[in-house]
């Protein structure tokens, strides 16, 4: 991954742009702000993950080819006929819908992948903490104990093979199924010795001696409260206007839609634009900073 | 005043019919000690340690109490007690509970109610305290063992405690990491004065350290003094805790036992002990230096148990080779141990044994017979077997003897009666064959325990009875005396040796240089994915000068090739008795 800047916020500042991309996604499908989702989407994968997103793009291709043709296939409605295949209409209508149905889910897609990369366990535990405190830590120990189990289960079946009791050339499904509930059992009877252990670690060190607090490392500074600020106005304008009609867009049967005349069309998606560049600004500006930093030594 | 005071303590667990597990215990710990405790698994030790905090205390009958400060421990409150004592486990995995770094740290701190400003102070300092700042945003699951059980140290340290209690906290690690680990306990010790209560498998690294030496033998202490004094005592009693002294003390009463004659203090470290041998041998040469050794003789059978030849492994294409042309032959019939720190392909080359791994270049012969023409499961069918590092992989049924028998299922009676069949002999019934297996790993008291009620040692063999269940010809073990205490050692090298003298071929990977030393016919060192060298073992220690045994470096000066601390103790006895005779010829 390369350095992210955005990464450097608080959760909070975190969480809120993410609900805000991803919810205004589902919601906004005129195609004048998918195509905008879309772009910038991908412009932040990009800033995340370098020449790696290539590799999540060819995927996300072909999911958007097959919604925008598929879509057409089954969807018979809209006025404007391109062709007929076995005696059924191909539309204009359902095909832009199509495409728009995939540019969304793309979009979306993007948003999560990002989303993935920036907030990492511990700042959903945060987040999660802040709304039910003694959830976040059962969460932290299960993040912990599910690579713990596979390990030890991959543990068990080797040690198992080494000896003879598992993978042999005559061994049916029957005795594969057996030899997989052992290791199982065998998995639960050592899981269980360890819960025993990790709940005397546990009260060792005061668990349940009173009232408790949850610790998290990060700091809320000024940055946070400003970039929150902007997001919450360009949220508020691309919210307003679509309210007022901007986003509005009707693909079945007829398509219709507003367009860049109208002034809340043209305002919701400038605001709604700036809304999701902003942690793609904030990488592309520590990288022109710090690139004008060293040109100056 | 006393910082921890025990009186007349007694215990039993209520399923015991009776039997003390500890029975009328009086000790008293001042502020700042460093106390070692020691004695055999199931002597009472960690029974001991878990009276020292209410929490742990389990159920049973009590009588007696414990003090802290002059307070009834029951009656100090659990926040104060939380605080005030810190106890680290064995299991460096398992007393951990967060999964990340920082969390961990700050997870003792929250429980106490502090606020997020001291917290932060707090976990700051500790992770700059324990070197942990590299390492502070990393997965627990991550981490080496070493790096885990100081993380569980500088967890419960971020509570400032001013008694830190410690059982057996480096049983599972490699000898560097224990080391460090140690080191770094005494550290605090010595800077931050916090009282240590220990117990140790591996007293070589704390003996010498700790102030007091608390000696138990079935829930009684039997010594209670200062580590030089305890030697004399042991040593006087005959006491079977002698075994596992440090070496120095060892080679010292071993040389006294016989020589007539003043051999000035115990030493108790390798530099005491090098001194100490400079000082009975002053002014005179040993004459006798090296004891008479079978040479090493490379590649002479014709067809090894194990060939590996230019072995490359790599885990994925773009990650960096493991293995990098490794090339050994185990001859049939002996005792092979490769050595060598963590990371450097030890078990990879196990695995690849195993057929576990597929090396992309060069061959591994098992028996003569290249891996890869082995059928699936053919490989393990009486000929290949693996004692796993952890012998609780091995045990699934609720007892050791339903475990046993599991190895003796369906299949191996079909087998069996295939092979009487064709060999026309009558196979032994199943159950001798267990009593058999048993008697060979002194496991027969066991057999109605639950596998996982019985301590390390004995689950080791029990593991390693379940793995002779398959006659393997050719046994491989991983690290097989990790967590054991001395006596163990001695009774798993017995069976070893009786396992070689019917025929079977051992590879083991140890970290355990002395017993390599002791018990290997061939001892080969790995690192960076190949194997370095490969001699006796006499010769291949006394050519390290770091990775060697503490007889060895004790002695490097004066014998050319003690390795263990009988050689040591022979040589010098040799010696003494040519200097009388040379004595004895003058004054004719």
């Amino acid at each position: 991954m390369q350095k992210e800047e955005f990464t450097t916020y608080h959760p909070i500042t975190n969480i809120i742009f993410f609900l805000g991309a991803i919810i205004l996604g589902m919601f906004l499908m005129h195609p004048v702000y998918v195509v905008i989702s879309m772009v910038m989407s991908l412009a932040y994968l990009f800033t995340i993950k370098g020449k790696k997103a290539f590799k999540e793009l060819a995927y996300m291709g072909i999911l958007f080819v097959l919604m925008s043709v598929i879509n057409p296939i089954f969807n018979r409605m809209g006025v404007t006929v391109l062709f007929r295949y076995l005696g059924r209409p191909f539309t204009l209508e359902a095909l832009i819908y199509g495409i728009a149905l995939g540019g969304m889910l793309v979009s979306i897609l993007c948003w999560f992948a990002c989303y993935n990369a920036v907030m990492t366990s511990d700042k959903f535990i945060y987040i999660f903490g802040k709304m039910i405190p003694s959830v976040s830590l059962i969460l932290s120990m299960i993040l912990r104990l599910i690579p713990n189990f596979i390990k030890k289960t991959k543990q068990i079946s080797q040690a198992r093979q080494c000896i003879g009791m598992a993978g042999n050339a005559s061994e049916n499904k029957m005795e594969k199924l057996r030899n997989g509930a052992t290791v199982l059992s065998t998995m639960t009877s050592w899981a269980l010795e360890g819960g025993i252990i990790t709940a005397d670690s546990m009260r060792a060190r005061g668990y349940g001696s009173g009232k408790k607090t949850n610790f998290a490392i990060y700091y809320f500074e000024k940055r946070n409260i400003i970039l929150i600020c902007v997001m919450g106005l360009l949220l508020a304008g691309t919210i307003f206007t679509a309210v007022m009609g901007g986003a509005h867009a009707a693909f079945i049967p007829n398509i219709e839609m507003t367009w860049f005349g109208d002034i809340n069309m043209f305002g919701g998606a400038i605001a709604y634009a700036f809304f999701l560049f902003l942690p793609t600004f904030l990488n592309l500006k520590e990288k022109i900073k710090w690139r004008v930093l060293r040109s100056r030594i | 005043m006393a910082r921890i005071e025990i009186k007349n303590l007694s215990f039993s667990y209520p399923t015991s019919d009776g039997r003390f597990a500890l029975k009328d215990v009086s000790l008293t710990i001042e502020e700042g000690q460093y106390v070692t405790l020691c004695g055999r698994s199931g002597s009472g030790k960690s029974t001991l340690l878990n009276q020292l905090k209410t929490v742990l205390t389990p159920n049973g009958n009590k009588e007696g109490g414990v003090y802290l400060d002059g307070v009834l421990l029951e009656d100090v409150d659990l926040r104060t007690q939380s605080s005030t004592i810190g106890y680290v486990m064995q299991n460096p995995d398992s007393q951990i509970v967060t999964d990340k770094v920082w969390h961990e740290l700050a997870f003792g701190l929250e429980n106490l109610g502090y606020d997020q400003r001291t917290i932060r102070t707090r976990v700051a300092e500790m992770a700059s305290y324990f070197g942990i700042q590299t390492w502070f945003h990393r997965d627990v699951n991550e981490l080496s063992g070493g790096q885990k059980q100081l993380l569980n140290l500088a967890a419960i340290m971020a509570m400032q405690p001013s008694v830190l209690i410690l059982d057996e906290p480096t049983s599972q690690l490699d000898p560097i990491a224990a080391s460090d680990f140690l080191n770094t306990v005494k550290k605090i010790n010595l800077e931050l004065g916090t009282t240590i209560i220990i117990t140790e498998h591996r007293l070589e690294d704390i003996f010498h350290a700790s102030d007091m030496v608390v000696v138990m033998e079935k829930g009684k202490v039997i010594a209670c003094d200062e580590p030089k004094k305890v030697g004399a005592y042991l040593k006087e009693q005959n006491s079977d805790m002698f075994a596992a002294m440090p070496t120095p003390v060892k080679v010292y009463y071993g040389v006294a036992d016989k020589a007539k004659r003043d051999l000035g203090e115990v030493p108790l470290t390798v530099r005491e002990g090098r001194s100490w041998l400079t000082s009975i041998f002053e002014g005179k040469k040993a004459e006798i230096n090296t004891l008479p050794i079978n040479p090493y003789k490379e590649n002479e059978t014709d067809m090894p148990a194990i060939s590996l030849k230019d072995v490359w492994f790599r885990y994925e294409r773009d990650l960096p080779d493991i293995l990098k042309g490794t090339t050994f032959n185990v001859e049939k019939g002996s005792i092979f141990a490769f050595v060598g720190g963590n990371g450097t392909g030890k078990s990879t080359t196990l695995k690849t044994i195993c057929n576990m791994l597929k090396p992309y270049r060069g061959t591994v012969m098992i028996d003569g017979r290249k891996i890869s023409s082995y059928k699936k499961g053919e490989l393990f069918d009486h000929n290949l077997a693996m004692l796993p590092q952890d012998p609780k992989s091995l045990f699934v049924k609720q007892t050791v003897r339903e475990d046993l028998e599991e190895m003796l299922g369906p299949k191996e009676s079909k087998r069996l009666e295939m092979l009487e069949e064709k060999n026309g002999f009558e196979n032994v019934p199943l159950d001798e064959r267990i009593a058999e297996v048993a008697k060979l790993c002194d496991i027969e008291y066991l057999l109605l325990s639950h596998p996982y009620d019985i301590s390390g040692g004995e689950q080791q063999r029990v593991a390693l009875a379940k793995v002779l269940l398959t006659n393997p010809k050719i046994l491989l073990l991983d690290e097989p005396t990790k967590g054991i205490d001395n006596f163990f050692k001695l009774q798993f090298a017995a069976i070893l040796k009786k396992l070689k003298a019917s025929g079977v071929t051992i590879l083991m990977v140890s970290h355990d240089v002395e017993f390599c030393a002791k018990y290997a016919d061939t001892v080969g060192m790995f690192f960076d994915g190949g194997m370095i060298t490969a001699n006796v073992p006499s010769k291949f220690f006394a050519e390290n000068s770091f990775y060697t045994t503490s007889a060895n470096r004790m002695s490097r000066h004066i014998f050319k090739d003690a390795i263990t601390d009988e050689d040591l103790i022979q040589l010098c006895l040799a010696n003494f008795k040519l200097m009388r005779k040379k004595i004895h010829e003058q004054e004719q």
